[in-house]
């Protein structure tokens, strides 16, 4: 490290007096504070789960995945695979497959998100093209094992029709115009 | 010598180079976009994506004289003076327009397109399109229709006609053609004569978009998951270039590498759908251990050390030396047995042949010897024995000099052995087989030894013109599974990793035939047939 | 006479019960104190178990220990065995030895028992009574608890705890000495190494020896911190840096031995405060001084030492989140140029009262132990500020390539005290 670099500005550590060189002054300020807290404490902590988190709009909550249908009840996915392309964490597993309808080319044969790895950064929601994966306000999710954290395609599917009416789907969102919030129900 | 100008730089061709603006281009790093153009097909003209700006100096007084309209860059042979322009806006509104046009009635279905990610009407578009849609044709799924071999996606297509031309000139069956006209162009065949031929995979490469589709791939894996690495196809002695195309340890799909010297842009069906027995559920997955009817799997640890003492304990020692092998392996094998016991017999295992030679049109070959590397292990085995044993010497040898210990290297694609024959080796104490799949010879084998496939490992082959390539290690060989390679390193004593560049190295240094691969293999590979001049060379030198 | 040997493991029992039921609960304090400070609820779940009954979270002690028990028992393969087991168990013994010297109480009188059982003095609360060489014991003790730290580091054969047994190997040593120094004034005055002696000196005279040795408390309290590797001196765990440092290895029940032989010193450092500094088991008007002692007075005087005791871990609980954890380098300045000549200003001030100063108080008509302590202040705050002028504890660390490049340009000036 060369001294004379003029780009290297070097900070010293501030002049301390007789009284701060002494520790005196630190010494009660911290205990002073540390006492302050302790006898006249006020909680801040919230009782989980007897007292639940309020969640401003369950829509752009991003928690649990759902794997939305369409209107005939069919999963909404075509297995393009750019959620899985998006996903920093590599949670998403598809294995794509003809799709038996006509009107489709591809649909997944296996939709597999490992809840354990996913970062929850909500990628994956923008990357689809079809609106067909999403982002759920579900936020406590447990389980005993690290296979039962693996979410296939039916527990995905079963995720959309527990929230389906609590979130909508994007094209059947309507923005409240006062406050800006999406609210449920049809257009 | 021919003296061409793009974009105001110059460049000098050597005489008898005869090749297109495109080309020259292409030496220069200058890219004129293409549909319908490909090196090793007729020229059409007929995508109108490669129009330049074209005109000529005159060699006199140094006048530029341009074309009024513009030219497609295909069509233009590079003659002394030609001046190309391919940047001006002229060329670049002329791109854009094509593009449009190619995309009125595209579906734009990338997001479940196979091809999207390699796509050039995907790629020219990011670079030479507009960013706006004018027309008002939504998105919506492709016509599809089943070509024979391959599925076609009706409206994906920009009409370029490669596949057809593919099939006329190359493979000389001429399925495909192009019905209707104008905006109801198609691509089609004749009902009850579907694409069927054994090139016919080529024409999903050729394809620029995802019109034409790989029913091996299709909706297999997106293509910017997979990796390439480059490769030799083992279907047949011509040893063509490949790229091995691998996500997660697992092959999804081979494509041919441009190499002028063997295969040209192609490969065939055979070498195309060859890596299935990559993943095939039965190969054999872990060592076993045989003693009287007994088999007990056992676990790599010590395993190598322990094969070298039973070899070394045995007496007589006999190998057998597949076809499969790479010049890497055949040669740690043979140094090893040779060391061990140096009266062993080494022989050549058996050489698939399948039929005849098949030539076609294009000039593609597919051999009719189902084998990568019988010449390289010839002149190894000729270098150790001073004489080539076949697979019947070595059956007569072994009954006659009673062999103490055989190793016999398989790495055949399927059956390779019958009962019969697997029935003469019997008498053989220790019988060391190391193979893919399970085989008469394996079942009655004291140690069976998995073995790995050829996107497995780091491994040269020499074809049938003597033309040495090395295709790289694109997968990991499953748990269980050394490669023969690492397993003849460590038995032979070697520290570290296995690296198949020390052992071509000290290959090159003690036979003198592969004395040329001594430094770096070029990616086309090397003519070893060039020490055979070599020697001619010395021998005239010597008689006159 | 009682049995020496009934005597001592009816102690034992009394000792190490209550010892480790006051570990057990002084974690839960300590982590309602830090949840507390921290505007946070701590523990309160842990009640009844399949109930919904709480208790405030006091069944939360018993709910660790039953983890710490059950969990799986797994050794590293990359340990050394031997010591990996040894490490632990040698913490947690020497931990629990100190207590053998240690008094938890004054006396209790002879006439609890049967007169037909011959017993008639007073009984010692302390395992081994008249032990003479009682403050050598608990040092060598100590000492001893520092191969639990090194060996526990090096037989993890993992480098953060390596580091971390390393450094607090370091640390431990060094605040050795300044914790002889802090002792040797109060043993200078007392004339004895016995606790129950320097305690009863500290009762006849009512001066506690924190009032007439105020810079030998300073210098004690300080290096007792460090000795129980309590913050804000806990280098040797370090969450942060070192991952926990010596014990990143351990898990379960060893983990649990060394947490507890943690807790055991801190208990041991606050017992050995109060006892050589605030009087043991003395307060002034309710515990009397005299050899002999009514049941009114010994229980009183039990209950004074555990309060006093109590202040005293609470004092330590709260000391935790007063101040932020020192540098290495500013730990090791601190032990060798502030506390080891503070301790040996307090030995000079001792000596020199003892020899001159009481005599000349008494020549002019001042009551001894009120002039003893107002020097004592005196000379407090006289070394604290000639120390804090002439070496504060905070060094210059920026890095430099070699010993003799000077850490900062040269035209610039050189901060006041930095580069010391």
């Amino acid at each position: 490290m060369k001294n004379d670099n003029s780009k290297v500005q070097w900070v010293a550590p501030p002049k301390l007096g007789l009284l701060g060189k002494s520790y005196l002054m630190l010494f009660l300020h911290g205990l002073v504070t540390a006492m302050r807290h302790l006898l006249f404490h006020k909680s801040i902590t919230l009782q989980s789960p007897d007292e639940r988190h309020a969640i401003a709009d369950p829509v752009h909550y991003r928690g649990v995945h759902r794997l939305n249908k369409d209107e005939q009840g069919r999963v909404k996915c075509v297995a393009c695979f750019l959620c899985a392309t998006a996903c920093p964490a590599h949670c998403i597993d598809i294995v794509a497959e003809e799709s038996p309808w006509p009107d489709r080319e591809k649909y997944p044969k296996v939709f597999n998100i490992d809840e354990l790895r996913c970062i929850f950064c909500g990628m994956c929601e923008q990357a689809c093209p079809v609106e067909a994966i999403e982002l759920t306000s579900f936020y406590d999710l447990t389980g005993a094992s690290r296979e039962e954290m693996i979410f296939d395609k039916e527990k995905l599917l079963s995720v959309f029709d527990q929230t389906k009416d609590r979130e909508p789907m994007p094209s059947k969102r309507v923005i409240s115009a006062t406050t800006g919030v999406a609210a449920g129900g049809q257009a | 010598m021919a003296k061409v100008t793009i974009d105001g730089r110059e460049i000098e061709l050597p005489d008898g180079v005869r090749i297109n603006a495109i080309e020259v281009a292409k030496r220069m790093g200058v890219e004129i976009p293409h549909y319908c153009y490909h090196p090793g097909l007729p020229i059409v003209g007929s995508c109108r994506m490669c129009l330049v700006e074209a005109g000529n100096r005159d060699a006199k007084t140094g006048e530029i004289r341009m074309q009024p309209k513009l030219v497609p860059g295909c069509t233009i042979p590079a003659t002394d003076g030609l001046v190309l322009v391919t940047t001006g806006e002229k060329v670049q509104q002329a791109r854009a327009m094509v593009e449009e046009g190619l995309l009125v009635r595209h579906p734009i279905d990338c997001p479940i397109c196979d091809k999207a990610g390699e796509c050039s009407l995907q790629d020219y578009h990011f670079k030479y399109g507009q960013s706006a849609r004018r027309t008002d044709v939504m998105p919506f799924t492709s016509r599809k229709r089943d070509l024979g071999d391959v599925t076609l996606f009706i409206d994906r297509c920009v009409m370029c006609s490669r596949c057809v031309r593919f099939c006329s000139e190359v493979s000389g069956t001429a399925e495909l053609m192009v019905a209707n006209r104008a905006a109801h162009e198609e691509i089609d065949v004749v009902p009850g004569f579907p694409l069927h031929n054994e090139l016919s995979g080529n024409v999903v490469d050729l394809c620029p978009v995802g019109a034409l589709s790989d029913k091996d791939f299709s909706y297999q894996q997106r293509v910017w998951f997979m990796r390439q690495h480059t490769g030799v196809c083992t279907g047949c002695a011509q040893g063509c270039s490949i790229h091995i195309e691998e996500n997660q340890d697992r092959v999804y799909r081979l494509k041919p590498r441009e190499n002028q010297f063997v295969n040209k842009w192609w490969i065939c069906n055979e070498g195309r759908y060859g890596y299935h027995h990559i993943h095939d559920a039965k190969r054999l997955a872990a060592p076993q251990y045989r003693n009287g009817g007994k088999t007990t799997d056992l676990d790599w640890t010590g395993l190598p050390e322990k094969l070298t003492k039973k070899l070394s304990d045995a007496g007589r020692l006999g190998a057998l030396f597949s076809p499969f092998l790479s010049v890497e392996e055949a040669y740690l094998l043979a140094k090893l047995i040779k060391g061990i016991d140096p009266q062993a017999i080494l022989a050549m295992g058996p050489v698939p042949t399948v039929g005849e030679d098949k030539k076609f049109p294009g000039g593609f070959v597919i051999a009719a010897e189902k084998a990568p590397n019988r010449r390289g292990v010839e002149e190894i085995l000729g270098y150790f024995m001073h004489k080539l044993l076949t697979f019947d010497d070595f059956l007569n040898q072994m009954q006659r000099t009673e062999l103490q210990g055989v190793w016999v290297s398989g790495g055949y694609k399927g059956p390779w052995i019958d009962a019969a024959t697997a029935r003469k080796f019997d008498a053989i104490p220790l019988l060391i087989v190391q193979d893919l799949f399970p085989s008469p010879l394996s079942e009655i084998a004291t140690y069976t030894l998995p073995g790995a496939s050829f996107a497995e490992r780091d491994a040269s082959y020499m074809n049938r013109y003597d033309r040495l390539q090395t295709s790289r290690l694109a997968v990991r060989p499953p748990w269980g599974v050394r490669a023969e390679a690492g397993l003849l390193w460590q038995m032979s004593g070697r520290k570290g990793l296995y690296s198949y560049r020390a052992v071509l190295d000290d290959l090159c240094r003690e036979v003198l035939y592969f004395a040329p691969a001594a430094g770096p293999l070029p990616d086309v590979g090397l003519d070893m047939k060039i020490n055979k001049l070599a020697k001619s060379g010395a021998l005239a030198a010597k008689m006159a | 006479m009682l049995p020496i040997a009934l005597d001592a493991l009816i102690k034992i029992a009394v000792v190490i019960g209550g010892l480790m039921t006051a570990a057990a609960y002084l974690v839960l304090a300590e982590r309602w104190i830090a949840a507390w400070i921290q505007d946070r609820e701590g523990p309160n779940r842990v009640g009844v178990p399949l109930t919904k009954i709480r208790l405030f979270g006091l069944g939360q002690p018993l709910a660790d220990g039953v983890k710490f028990i059950f969990k799986a028992e797994y050794t590293p393969g990359h340990v050394d065995k031997g010591l990996y087991f040894l490490a632990p168990v040698m913490i947690f013994a020497s931990a629990l030895a100190v207590f053998a010297v240690i008094p938890f109480g004054g006396l209790l009188p002879g006439n609890i028992f049967p007169a037909s059982w011959g017993v008639s003095e007073p009984i010692n609360l302390v395992i081994a009574p008249r032990l003479d060489v009682g403050m050598i014991y608990v040092f060598a003790m100590g000492s001893i608890a520092i191969y639990g730290v090194v060996l526990g580091g090096w037989a993890s054969n993992n480098k953060y705890s390596f580091l971390g047994g390393l450094r607090s190997s370091a640390q431990l040593i060094a605040y050795e000495l300044p914790m002889g120094l802090g002792i040797l004034g109060v043993v200078l005055s007392a004339g004895s190494l016995r606790l129950d002696t320097i305690m009863q000196q500290q009762a006849q005279t009512g001066a506690w020896n924190a009032f007439v040795q105020p810079l030998g408390m300073v210098v004690f309290c300080v290096a007792a911190f460090a000795e129980a590797t309590r913050l804000p001196f806990d280098l040797p765990e370090a969450e942060q840096e070192l991952i926990g440092g010596y014990h990143t290895e351990y898990f379960g029940i060893k983990l649990m031995m060394y947490l507890v032989g943690e807790y055991l010193h801190m208990i041991t450092a606050a017992f050995l405060i109060v006892i050589l500094f605030f009087g043991g088991w003395h307060f002034w008007g309710l515990t009397g001084s005299s050899d002999t002692v009514t049941w009114t007075q010994a229980i009183l005087r039990i209950i004074v030492l555990n309060v006093k005791v109590l202040g005293m871990i609470f004092f330590f609980m709260v000391a935790r989140w007063s101040w932020a954890r020192f540098r290495y380098d500013q730990l090791m300045s601190l032990a060798w140029l502030v506390m080891l000549p503070m301790g040996m200003v307090n030995i000079a001030y001792v000596a020199v009262w003892q020899e001159y100063g009481e005599q000349l108080a008494t020549q002019a008509g001042l009551p001894p132990q009120i002039a003893m302590a107002v020097c004592g202040w005196a000379v407090l705050v006289a070394t604290w500020f000639v120390g804090a002028s002439m070496a504060p504890p905070a060094g210059d660390n920026r890095p430099r390539r070699t010993p003799l490049e000077p850490s900062f340009p040269m035209n610039l000036e050189i901060p006041e005290g930095a580069g010391r």
